[in-house]
C-alpha cells in the first residue's frame, strides 16, 4: 500500500488524518493486506470457479409478501429536531 | 459522419406490496417518514430479510425480456456516503446478478441487447429548500430492478421506442405500473460519439431522467454538446452530468466515486438464493402474451389496421376488454373501433386510457356490437347507446327498444333508395355534373325514410351505384 491508498480510504470513510497519521497507519495496513493474502497461499491452484459460500436460501423459504405495520412516526423522529416529519440535515449541494 | 452511441439504465420500481428487506408498505404518496421501520432506516442490529416477490417479479421481468436466469444469485454490498442511504450502503447485485443478456426489438427489427437485470433497494428522496435538506425514507427500501442496456442505441427516438416497449412490457407482466410522474421509472444514459470507423470516443453519463421527453432532449443537447467539442479539436471529458429542463442543457454534478471506490463485496446479512429450474418453468407459463405479439395476432388474425393494433395493445387494461367482447362474438373490427372512438372519447387523457375504468363491462359491450354486426341496428344509433350505457353502467336494452332493432335489410334499402334516386332527378342531374355535395341531400332522403334506421355508408354505396358515379 501506498500513502495515497491510505489517503483514499480516509476520504472515503470521511475521516481526516494528518501525514504523519497516514505515514504511520501504512505498516498496519500492510500487515492486514498481507494477513488477508494468506487465504491466497492456503488454496492451491486456481480459485476463480470457486463460487461464494454462504448460507443458501431457497426461493420458497423467502419472506412473503406482506405488510406489517411500520414504527409510528413519532420514534422513527424522536432524536430528530423539528416537527415538520423530515429528518432535516444541513443543505449539503448548492 | 459523426454517430450516437447510447445505452440505458433503467430504474423500475416493482409494484410488490412491502418493501425489498422489511414489511413496510411501498405505497407512494404517504406522509413523510411514516413507511419506515429499523431495518429500511438502518439502525444499528437491524437485518434485512429478503422478499419473495420481489425475486419472483425479477424473474418474469427477466424472462418477459428474453434473458437468461442465474439459478444461484447473491447480494452485494455497495457503499457510499450520502443522506439518501441511512446504512451509509445500498444491498445491490455486482458479479452475480439475478439476469443476463436478453434484448428489446424495435419496430425497424434492430434489437437493442441488454447486459443485465439486478434487483436493488432504492434510496430515500431528497428535498433541498433554503438552507437545509429534508430526507423522506419512505422510498427506501422500495424494490428496484436495474436494466441495463449495451450500448446500442444510436439516436433518441430508438431510445424513446425502446423506453416505451419496456415499460409497456413491465404493465403487461405486472410488474410496475412505470409512473414516470410518481419516479417509478427514472433512467441514465450513457452517451458518445463515434466518427465513422473511428475508435468511440470518452462517453458522459446523465443521470436521473424521470420523463422520456426529457431524456430525448438530453441526448440530442449532449449528442450535439460532444461533437462541437471534438469539432473544435477538444477531448470529451468523462463526466456524470444533470440535465436541467428549464435551459434544455446538460451540466456536471458531483464527482461520483469511481466503481472500485463502492467497495462491492458480497452481503453478508443475505443469504445466497437458490432458485428451482421448476420454479422457472411456472413462472414461464404464467406469463400473458407479450405486447409485440399481441399486435401481430390483432393485424393477422383479426384483420385489425397495424395503426389502430398498437392503440389497443398500448393500455393492457383495453386489449383484455376487447378481447373479452370478441370471445363473447363481437367482431373484431367493430370491437376496436367503438373502443377506439366513443370509448376512448369518454376518457380523455393517458392515463385514463391506463386505468381504464368503465362501468360497461366486455359481455355488455359485446351484446351491442353483436346488433350492430348482424344489421339490427346501425353504427349511429351504437354510438350513442354506448354512451349512455358507459354513462349508467346499464344494458343496451334500456336504450335501444325492440321496435328499433329491426334495421333495414339490404333489399329493403336498395327499394327506398332507388325510390329517392327516382324522386330526385334534378339533384342527380347535379352530382353527375360534378356537384358532389349535393349526395348530401339524396343520403337525407334515404335517412328520413328509413327513420334513421339504415347503415348510411352502406346507403351511399347503393346509390352511387344506382346513379353510376
Amino acid at each position: 500500500m501506498t500513502k495515497d491508498d491510505v489517503k483514499t480510504l480516509a476520504r472515503l470513510s470521511r475521516l481526516a488524518f494528518t501525514d504523519e497519521e497516514c505515514e504511520a497507519f501504512l505498516p498496519e495496513m500492510d500487515e492486514i493486506v498481507a494477513f488477508a493474502g494468506t487465504v491466497n497461499s492456503e488454496i492451491e491452484g486456481d480459485t476463480s470457479t470457486v463460487r461464494l459460500s454462504s448460507d443458501e436460501m431457497k426461493f420458497d423459504d423467502l419472506r412473503e409478501d406482506e405488510i406489517l405495520p411500520s414504527l409510528p412516526s413519532d420514534k422513527i423522529l424522536s432524536n430528530v429536531e423539528g416537527d415538520d416529519g423530515y429528518f432535516t440535515v444541513k443543505r449539503f449541494i448548492k | 459522419m459523426k454517430e450516437m452511441v447510447a445505452g440505458l439504465e433503467i430504474h423500475v420500481e416493482l409494484s410488490t406490496k412491502s418493501k425489498i428487506f422489511c414489511a413496510c408498505s411501498t405505497a407512494f404518496g404517504a406522509k413523510p417518514n411514516t413507511h419506515c421501520c429499523p431495518v429500511c432506516t438502518g439502525q444499528p442490529g437491524a437485518l434485512p430479510v429478503l422478499n419473495k416477490a420481489v425475486v419472483e417479479y425479477a424473474v418474469r421481468a427477466g424472462l418477459a425480456l428474453n434473458s437468461r436466469i442465474n439459478t444461484r444469485t447473491h447480494l452485494d454490498r455497495k457503499n457510499y456516503f450520502y443522506p439518501d442511504l441511512p446504512k451509509a450502503y445500498q444491498i445491490s447485485q455486482y458479479d452475480e446478478p439475478l439476469c443476463e443478456g436478453g434484448y428489446i426489438e424495435l419496430d425497424s427489427g434492430k434489437k437493442i441487447r441488454l447486459k443485465r437485470i439486478h434487483i436493488e433497494e432504492d434510496a430515500g428522496k431528497l428535498v433541498h429548500e433554503k438552507g437545509f435538506t429534508y430526507i423522506d425514507y419512505n422510498r427506501g427500501g422500495v424494490p428496484l430492478i436495474e436494466i441495463v442496456s449495451l450500448p446500442d442505441i444510436s439516436s433518441s427516438a430508438e431510445a424513446r421506442e425502446f423506453v416505451e416497449k419496456m415499460q409497456l412490457i413491465m404493465r403487461y407482466i405486472g410488474v410496475s405500473d412505470c409512473k414516470m410522474q410518481e419516479g417509478s421509472l427514472r433512467c441514465d444514459v450513457n452517451i458518445s460519439v463515434k466518427e465513422g470507423d473511428g475508435p468511440l470516443n470518452i462517453h458522459t453519463e446523465i443521470k436521473n431522467l424521470n420523463s422520456v421527453s426529457f431524456m430525448c432532449e438530453a441526448m440530442d443537447f449532449e449528442f450535439s454538446r460532444q461533437c462541437d467539442v471534438l469539432a473544435a479539436g477538444g477531448k470529451v471529458e468523462k463526466a456524470t452530468l444533470r440535465f436541467d429542463t428549464s435551459t434544455g442543457e446538460t451540466y456536471p454534478m458531483r464527482t461520483k466515486e469511481d466503481e472500485n471506490d463502492y467497495r462491492y463485496f458480497p452481503e453478508p446479512d443475505v443469504p445466497v438464493i437458490e432458485i428451482e429450474p421448476s420454479l422457472l418453468e411456472g413462472i414461464k407459463d404464467s406469463l400473458p402474451e407479450l405486447p409485440s405479439i399481441k399486435i401481430n395476432r390483432y393485424i393477422n388474425d383479426f384483420g385489425i389496421k397495424a395503426q389502430n393494433a398498437e392503440l389497443v395493445c398500448r393500455y393492457h387494461k383495453v386489449a383484455a376488454f376487447v378481447e373479452g367482447a370478441i370471445a363473447e362474438g363481437a367482431s373484431p373490427k367493430n370491437a376496436v373501433n367503438f373502443t377506439l372512438g366513443t370509448i376512448f372519447s369518454t376518457l380523455g387523457t393517458e392515463e385514463g386510457k391506463e386505468l381504464f375504468e368503465i362501468k360497461t363491462t366486455a359481455s355488455q359491450f359485446a351484446a351491442l356490437i353483436k346488433l350492430l354486426d348482424t344489421g339490427k341496428i346501425n353504427s349511429s344509433m351504437a354510438s350513442s347507446a354506448l354512451v349512455k350505457m358507459l354513462d349508467t353502467g346499464k344494458d343496451f336494452t334500456e336504450f335501444i327498444k325492440a321496435d328499433d332493432m329491426h334495421g333495414i335489410s339490404e333489399g329493403d334499402l336498395i327499394d327506398i333508395c332507388r325510390k329517392v334516386v327516382e324522386e330526385n332527378a334534378g339533384t342527380v342531374g347535379e352530382i353527375k355534373g360534378g356537384k358532389t355535395k349535393a349526395m348530401g341531400a339524396l343520403l337525407g332522403a334515404v335517412a328520413r325514410a328509413t327513420k334513421g334506421k339504415a347503415d348510411m355508408k352502406k346507403a351511399e354505396e347503393i346509390v352511387k351505384e344506382l346513379i353510376s358515379v
